[in-house]
């Protein structure tokens, strides 16, 4: 194995595992605000990316602007989801809620089927196809642009978190719900908040991978991998998300150079598997201390 | 003298526990009133009621002459009421300084640098631990900050629910001499506490509740008199003096 392609491996795999992240993130984010997993994150995306695709073939509009109504219309999708449809389970058990998620992204893969049909369609993409070299190594644009588009992303809402109003009470609200009430925060404003942003962080994913795996009614699938890079980072820790996503993607790439070469798909399983054995609370997890 | 807040027959139930029973009292502008009782008579239950925490099942409650009987407890807090829980609740993952900013959550933006300010004078250990995670602060630092996070609201009306439990007697006291300064900033208060020697002293009035009822309601030095206060909650058997 030489050096060269072992970098170009690693830098694929970052790339998987870049979207990996950002799925995990917004998984995480609706998490740490609600407490309710959401299955239906990974159909969200699908749905959002196909919404831009659409006005891309009707009006051949530019890429950004494509990714503008990708995002708008993600927001509106979380908006109405949290709003029609979560928000009059919030007394309901996590379960239930979790059960509705489920269904959810069922309705909304059927729905993708009747408007879209179930076929694969090609995705215009921001960056070009030809490898660029930088000095003997081969990268593919795509992967670099993947890398710094979900890093700038994750700096941008590194920086929400951290120095918004809005962040910081969606903070607050996950570590107390009823402390952040008598704080004067609104806690159902920060549930519609928590759903808009994962479906727009979905979006950006979408519309980064779309062109890499193709645009269908299957391709939500890639939040289940979200979910292990967010087990694997420590369920509820953003900073876990981004290394388990990355952690997930570049293993994802290298075990089948020493492995037999199906093994590819089973490395989301057998690290969940190997971490909830090892370190259940995740690379980065701390074991919180629940007051009973 | 117009009432800064009035509770008039408020019932409060978890379940089928009816933990508020028909609870009238009232908080006149810029006094300190002291809710006492022992465990289980519905003290917090009070507070978390005019909080917004939870719904009366009867009754109305009547802040600055506008009713928030139905009133979330984000738009208590916007009108001008914060409530102290009783364990604290600071957010321990928080730093001193980011819980201070985010109690300041409805105030306007131009107005936080100098409440933060003014917290940091009340209490100046704050100062200090600025950058620290609130969650490793000692239960007397919590406490303060708990309260110093609370005024970043502004409020007219402080509800303070055990400020000096598990506290040592010299923070406990020097707790209390913090809400006399604020009181004297013209803030109102209404506190619960399980020392009713020191919250008697501290307050112009009491109200004792049992089992969800007042019991006894008057002015500090009649309550500290009263041979029923005396015996159940100062801990003195009979007229004998201290």
């Amino acid at each position: 194995m030489t050096t060269t392609a072992l970098v170009h491996v690693v830098v694929s795999g970052l790339a998987t595992g870049s979207i990996y992240a950002l799925m995990a993130i917004s998984l995480v984010i609706i998490y740490n605000a609600t407490r309710t997993l959401n299955f239906a994150q990974g159909e969200m995306l699908m749905i959002s990316t196909f919404v831009g695709w659409s006005a891309h073939e009707a009006l051949r509009l530019p890429l950004p602007l494509v990714l503008l109504i990708a995002v708008a219309a993600a927001a509106a999708l979380g908006w109405l989801v949290e709003r029609l449809v979560i928000r009059h389970a919030i007394a309901a058990t996590h379960l239930d809620v979790l059960i509705i998620t489920l269904g959810l992204s069922l309705v909304l893969r059927a729905a993708a089927g009747l408007v879209w049909t179930h076929d694969e369609f090609p995705f215009p993409s921001f960056f070009r196809e030809r490898p660029i070299g930088l000095g003997p190594l081969r990268v593919a644009p795509v992967s670099l642009g993947i890398i710094g588009g979900s890093l700038a992303l994750m700096l941008a809402l590194a920086a929400l978190f951290r120095w918004t109003r809005l962040g910081r009470a969606m903070r607050a609200v996950a570590q107390n719900q009823r402390a952040a009430r008598l704080m004067g925060i609104s806690v159902e404003r920060v549930y519609s908040a928590s759903w808009v942003l994962a479906a727009v962080v979905g979006a950006i994913a979408g519309v980064l991978i779309a062109p890499v795996i193709f645009l269908s009614s299957k391709m939500g699938l890639v939040a289940i991998n979200g979910f292990t890079a967010a087990v694997l980072g420590g369920f509820g820790s953003m900073p876990g998300a981004v290394v388990g996503g990355m952690l997930l993607g570049v293993l994802e790439n290298l075990a089948p150079l020493w492995l037999p070469a199906g093994i590819k798909h089973s490395v989301p399983f057998l690290l969940m598997i190997a971490i909830l054995v090892i370190r259940p609370s995740g690379v980065l997890g701390r074991v919180r201390q629940r007051k009973v | 003298m117009s009432a800064t807040l009035a509770l008039e027959g408020v019932a409060v139930s978890y379940g089928k526990r009816r933990a508020l029973d028909g609870v009238s009292l009232s908080v006149e502008r810029g006094e300190i009133v002291t809710l006492l009782g022992a465990n289980g008579s519905g003290k917090s239950t009070a507070l978390r009621a005019i909080s917004g925490l939870v719904r009366p099942a009867r009754g109305r409650i009547v802040y600055e002459g506008r009713d928030i009987t139905q009133a979330p407890a984000d738009a208590i807090v916007a009108a001008g009421i914060t409530h102290v829980p009783e364990g604290r609740e600071i957010f321990p993952e928080f730093t001193v300084l980011e819980n201070l900013l985010v109690g300041g959550h409805t105030a306007a933006r131009r107005d936080v640098a100098a409440r933060v300010e003014g917290a940091f004078e009340l209490f100046p250990v704050l100062r200090a631990r600025r950058a620290q995670l609130a969650g490793t602060l000692s239960g007397g630092e919590q406490q303060m900050l708990a309260i110093g996070r609370a005024l970043m609201a502004r409020p007219r009306l402080l509800l303070l629910d055990e400020p000096s439990l598990g506290l040592a007697p010299m923070l406990a006291a020097e707790i209390f001499r913090t809400i006399r300064r604020i009181n004297e900033g013209g803030v109102a208060v209404l506190l619960v506490e399980q020392n009713a020697r020191r919250a008697l002293r501290l307050a112009a009035r009491g109200y004792v509740l049992e089992t969800g009822r007042v019991a006894v309601a008057g002015a500090s030095a009649a309550l500290a008199a009263d041979p029923r206060v005396r015996s159940a909650y100062l801990g003195l058997a009979s007229a004998a003096g201290r």
